[in-house]
């Protein structure tokens, strides 16, 4: 690996925000993602629509795609309250604001971790990272929006914990 | 002193063996179950056609593959491991020491019942198939084989092969079983598949079904008050108020025959640091499981068991290769019926870390009952305004209910509790059904502290402890309107101790 300093401590320690970018990159897809929902459900009858001329048509039909739009990047840059932490325990995983939630997992019950790129997650030296455990409910934590120097940290950090717990036995 | 029986059921002299001469019937049995579909199709789309004797050849094939599969197939006692030959084209050749063998599972149906032969399954620790799987042993020889790999095994100062001579912790007399239908719901799943089945293919039996019932008893009573029987209300009540009954008599009546069946002769053991299972009345059934692999505990007292002074206990274990494949027993009801003091006694035994049942039992948040109150309360309030649309002013009856809901919240949340004696937590829920779910602290694998907006303004939150045995349908452990301080302490607690100690299977 090409890993400057292997020892040097894990990722400093308290909570993390997603950047910017990782933010508007969520609020941008979910708004589009909605947006050609909303899109291809109006498609239908604005064709049926035939006593009004077209752009009559687009007006009507822009209006749900927009309030679509607006709802998906309200959805996606939720992502804004996500806060993510990794101590001596394990990882800690904050998210939502109204209905708040924290996940824990100490590092000794971490199973694997994988990390996702998309190609535009990757445009923007962005990553997901995935920590699989054993749970049932819990079964995949998934941390979004990560710069990909963290999201290496934190995977190396987790795998090493891992491999330590791994040599006390 | 089991060294005799054993040497003449399965002679240890180096020399090849091969399998119960019966054996080619029931892999060809155990081949038709696989390919019943496709047979069934071609018996049944080809009749009248000439395509029946396409039938003819696959259940030729499939004889002759069986009867190849007996001829291979030998296996050899060594000193210390069992060679297993088999195969004619691809042949292999399989050597597993004794000491690798965790389990060695005996299956039953009917039909090996009544020749006396069982089938042998030969498992190691990992890996999604049993290392071997002989189809069929004599029942004295496949009990003989799980009494040299027992003695082979891991722990060679025990005494070896003395599971069956060790007293069972729960046996169930056909009294309990008795007791066992009555309270569970068994029969009433099968009727409404029945009737599933019936709406689906019987078309009209099922009418017919209710006619003649209604006929029958229309009838008597004609005879009996005379006149217009049919046109009086009175009959009419009387008529559904008889079917009901005869309908939930016979429910239970079905509950106890299926308990019967499941549960007849049913016996729990503890051997080695495994928990044995065995039950059934015409298939007989063997599940088992490492303590340590039982990732949590509830014990369950509905209403009518508790009427009956019974409770049961479930465990949920890993979800190993060992769930997943078919006809495979997953250890799950340790107790289905027993008595408090049983269930607590076999608890004490098996999770002594608990100290069940002297928990020191946290309450909810002080005003938990609130929120449990709440989504009720809310429904009541939007029922009352169509009540009284409808009725008029006696729909404001409905606001009776009201303080009815208030009562049961205030019970229910009485009834909810949570303890942590530093190596178990548990939860306990319920006030009509309850329930009391434990884990071992060192099985937990992941927590979740949540928060709603109305939470939030009254200073509580949800927990939920996730363990690998879990549902994903609902967890055990999801610990509900619990003070924040309390549930943040004890996550930070749980935490610590997860951290600190590594996993084990």
């Amino acid at each position: 690996m090409t890993d400057a300093a292997p020892e040097s401590a894990p990722p400093a320690c308290g909570w993390h925000s997603p950047p910017v970018r990782a933010v508007r990159l969520h609020g941008g897809f979910m708004a589009l993602i909605l947006a050609l929902c909303g899109a291809a459900a109006v498609a239908g009858p604005m064709f049926a629509m035939d006593d009004y001329t077209l752009s009559q048509r687009l007006l009507v039909a822009s209006v749900p795609v927009a309030l679509l739009a607006l709802a998906g990047g309200f959805i996606g840059s939720r992502l804004r309250h996500q806060r993510w932490k990794l101590d001596a325990e394990g990882l800690w995983l904050r998210q939502g604001r109204l209905w708040w939630r924290e996940v824990r997992v100490p590092a000794s019950r971490v199973q694997h971790v994988d990390i996702k790129h998309g190609p535009l997650e990757r445009r923007f030296g962005l990553a997901t990272l995935v920590v699989h455990t054993a749970a049932a409910t819990l079964a995949g934590i998934t941390v979004r929006g990560l710069a990909s120097d963290d999201a290496q940290h934190l995977r190396d950090a987790l795998a090493r914990q891992l491999d330590d717990a791994g040599d006390a036995l | 002193m089991e060294q005799a029986p054993l040497l003449t059921a399965l002679p240890q002299d180096g020399r090849e063996h091969r399998l119960h001469p019966l054996s080619w019937l029931f892999v060809l049995i155990a081949q038709l179950k696989q390919f019943i579909v496709p047979l069934l199709v071609l018996l049944v789309a080809g009749r009248g056609d000439r395509n029946d004797l396409w039938g003819l050849i696959a259940a030729a094939v499939l004889v002759a593959t069986s009867l190849a599969q007996y001829f291979t197939y030998r296996y050899r006692l060594g000193a210390d491991a069992i060679v297993i030959r088999s195969g004619w084209l691809h042949r292999s050749l399989r050597e597993i020491p004794y000491a690798r063998i965790h389990n060695v599972d005996l299956q039953q149906s009917l039909l090996h019942r009544l020749v006396g032969v069982a089938e042998v399954r030969l498992e190691s620790a990992g890996g999604a198939k049993p290392e071997a799987q002989m189809r069929v042993l004599t029942m004295a020889q496949a009990q003989a084989l799980e009494a040299l790999v027992r003695g082979h095994g891991a722990s060679p100062g025990d005494a070896r092969g003395d599971s069956s001579t060790a007293a069972p912790l729960l046996t169930l007399p056909p009294a309990e079983l008795v007791r066992l239908g009555l309270v569970s719901n068994r029969g009433l799943i099968l009727v409404a598949a029945a009737f599933g089945a019936l709406a689906q293919a019987g078309g009209d039996l099922l009418e017919t079904l209710f006619e003649h019932w209604g006929r029958w008893l229309f009838g008597w009573l004609t005879e009996q008050i005379g006149g217009h029987a049919h046109d009086s209300p009175l009959v009419l009540t009387l008529a559904a108020i008889s079917l009901a009954l005869t309908v939930l008599f016979l429910l239970r009546l079905l509950s106890i025959v299926l308990a019967f069946l499941h549960f007849y002769d049913f016996s729990l053991r503890e051997d080695d640091g495994r928990i044995q299972v065995e039950r059934g009345l015409l298939a007989r059934s063997r599940a088992s499981a490492k303590r340590r692999r039982i990732q949590s505990w509830t014990l369950r007292e509905g209403i009518l068991q508790r009427w009956l002074g019974r409770r049961s206990l479930q465990v949920e274990t890993a979800g190993g290769p060992r769930g997943q494949q078919p006809g495979q027993q997953v250890l799950k009801e340790l107790a289905p019926i027993a008595t408090p003091s049983a269930c607590d006694a076999l608890l004490a035994r098996l999770l002594p870390q608990a100290h069940w049942p002297a928990l020191d039992w946290q309450p909810l948040h002080p005003r938990a009952w609130l929120k449990l109150a709440l989504p009720g309360l809310l429904l009541i309030a939007l029922l009352v305004l169509p009540a009284c649309w409808r009725f008029g002013p006696p729909g404001l009856l409905v606001l009776l209910l009201a303080p009815l809901q208030l009562w049961r919240a205030r019970r229910l949340a009485d009834a909810c509790g949570w303890a942590d004696n530093g190596a178990v937590v548990a939860w306990r829920a319920g006030w009509l059904d309850k329930r009391w779910s434990l884990a071992e602290i060192d099985k937990l694998q992941a927590v979740r502290l949540s928060q709603s907006p109305l939470q939030r303004r009254f200073g509580m939150a949800d927990l939920l402890l996730d363990t690998a045995g879990a549902s994903p349908f609902g967890a055990p452990l999801q610990l509900r309107q619990l003070p924040l301080e309390a549930a943040q302490a004890l996550s930070a607690r749980l935490l610590s101790r997860m951290a600190r100690k590594r996993l084990r299977w």
